[in-house]
């Protein structure tokens, strides 16, 4: 009875200054895609699936998705990765669809795809092809920003080639590529006005780093972050001790870049997540599951996976991180000791296959 | 022309290029025409000589590999030209065996 009327009184409060219960009540939800066509929304506190939204013609593997701040919508790229479609994910119905091919023009957009701070413009990379009756001809890379309302392309720019990942910074005054570098465009017209150079970091005694960034979890956290793999160039390259892994950070708030060594490669990561309560930790998952310290370099826990996934993130407590694609589970983990807490199997053990888990609140 | 006839698909396109004053679109090609050209390992070895690095299982991988077409050579092209080809296996550890081989279509 008590708990019953603390809750009316704090109903009362936040209805007297104009605010919805559910704020105050949000929950928090994973969203990810599995194939062939669906969206899956999963249940955070609960690790149970809440809702499966099975999308029309969308073909293939839903990969890149974007929620909405509210968690109410997602862009998601579909038709073999050549138009993008807004969901509700309420009802599940599909709002509106945006067509990045044409006739005579074949237009590819992977993975890089993010939505502005303050959700009117949808940016993407594109790789655009004129398909000629006995060729195909390449055209430049380009970067893309779509008015989210509408649908109309604001603005195009030819933009460097390579670029898998595409992050708004949380001003929303510019958008960050990793590709070959970290490219850095103005938000407005695409325009490159500076990178950060990664592959081609000129690092004494070591050679270029390696780098397969393809999954955006950076939402709960705010930096962007991937592995990075390097061969030392003066050590002996038979010598297992010559090869490192690293983290790229890129905080999205303060445009801080980082790139640290942490561990001798004797296993990869597939992809990585920053904590969101504490910057400085991290958490990488392939074949095993790791926890590493970003600033100090150190690696400090490792858990061995029953099978391989490609994905990782955080609640935004920062006491689960999950772990998904590749296969057909999501696995939930206790971020201080690294034990297992739950698994979620997606329906029909259908594959997440590339696709990143999204978090959002609502 | 006349007394030429198109023997396949190429020269077909020629043909009806030709009838449409298009000729000079139609180029030789000399790579192959599929998402990439490229053939690249990762269902034989790890990066260090070994197997346990690579994906567990390696059904765990198969689509993260050939929708993007990181694996154009291995598998069908899901991303431009069979993209129905897993539709019927979308969890390829339990329905591998719905997974087929493809045939180009005779386009002559």
């Amino acid at each position: 009875m008590r708990t019953l009327l603390k809750t009316l009184t704090a109903a009362a409060i936040l209805s007297a200054f104009g605010l919805s219960a559910d704020i105050v009540q949000a929950k928090e939800y994973i969203l990810t895609g599995v194939k062939p066509n669906k969206l899956v929304v999963i249940d955070v506190e609960e690790m149970k699936i809440s809702k499966v939204i099975e999308m029309k013609d969308s073909g293939t593997a839903p990969a890149t998705i974007v929620p909405t701040k509210d968690g109410k919508r997602a862009f998601v790229m579909v038709n073999k990765m050549e138009a993008i479609v807004e969901i509700d994910l309420i009802s599940g119905k599909e709002l509106s669809k945006i067509q990045l091919s044409s006739d005579d023009i074949r237009v590819k957009a992977l993975f890089g795809m993010d939505l502005s701070p303050d959700g009117s413009t949808l940016v993407t990379i594109e790789s655009a092809v004129k398909i000629l009756p006995g060729e195909f001809s390449p055209m430049p890379t380009r970067i893309s920003f779509y008015d989210t309302k509408t649908g109309e392309l604001k603005a195009q720019q030819e933009a460097p080639r390579q670029i898998t990942l595409m992050a708004y910074s949380t001003d929303g005054s510019k958008v960050y590529g990793l590709g070959r570098a970290l490219h850095i465009f103005d938000a407005k017209t695409g325009k490159k006005i500076g990178e950060h150079k990664t592959q081609e970091w000129g690092r004494k005694n070591f050679y270029n780093p390696d780098i397969l960034a393809v999954w955006a979890q950076w939402e709960n956290s705010g930096v962007l972050s991937t592995p990075y793999y390097v061969a030392r160039s003066d050590m002996d390259l038979a010598n297992p001790e010559a090869y490192w892994t690293g983290m790229l950070t890129l905080d999205l708030n303060t445009g801080a870049f980082n790139m640290k060594d942490i561990e001798n490669t004797d296993i990869f990561y597939f992809s990585t997540s920053i904590s969101p309560t504490d910057k400085n930790i991290a958490f990488g998952a392939y074949n095993q599951l790791s926890k590493m310290n970003v600033k100090t370099g150190k690696a400090l826990k490792r858990v061995e996976l029953p099978h391989s996934y490609y994905s990782v993130n955080l609640s935004s407590d920062g006491k689960k991180v999950f772990i998904g694609g590749a296969m057909s589970d999501i696995a939930f983990y206790d971020t201080e000791t690294l034990k297992r807490i739950g698994t979620v199997k997606m329906p029909g053990e259908a594959n997440m296959s590339l696709s990143s888990l999204r978090v959002f609140q609502r | 022309m006349k007394h030429l006839i198109a023997a396949n698909a190429k020269a077909k396109q020629f043909s009806e290029a030709a009838e449409e004053g298009r000729e000079e679109e139609v180029v030789a090609m000399t790579s192959l025409v599929g998402c990439t050209t490229s053939f690249d390992p990762g269902w034989e070895v790890d990066a260090f000589g070994g197997v346990s690095a690579l994906c567990q299982p390696m059904e765990a991988d198969l689509y993260g590999c050939s929708d993007p077409c990181w694996w154009p050579a291995q598998v069908p092209d899901t991303l431009n030209t069979y993209p129905d080809w897993s539709t019927k296996a979308p969890g390829a550890q339990n329905e591998w065996r719905k997974l087929q081989s493809v045939f180009p279509e005779d386009e002559s």
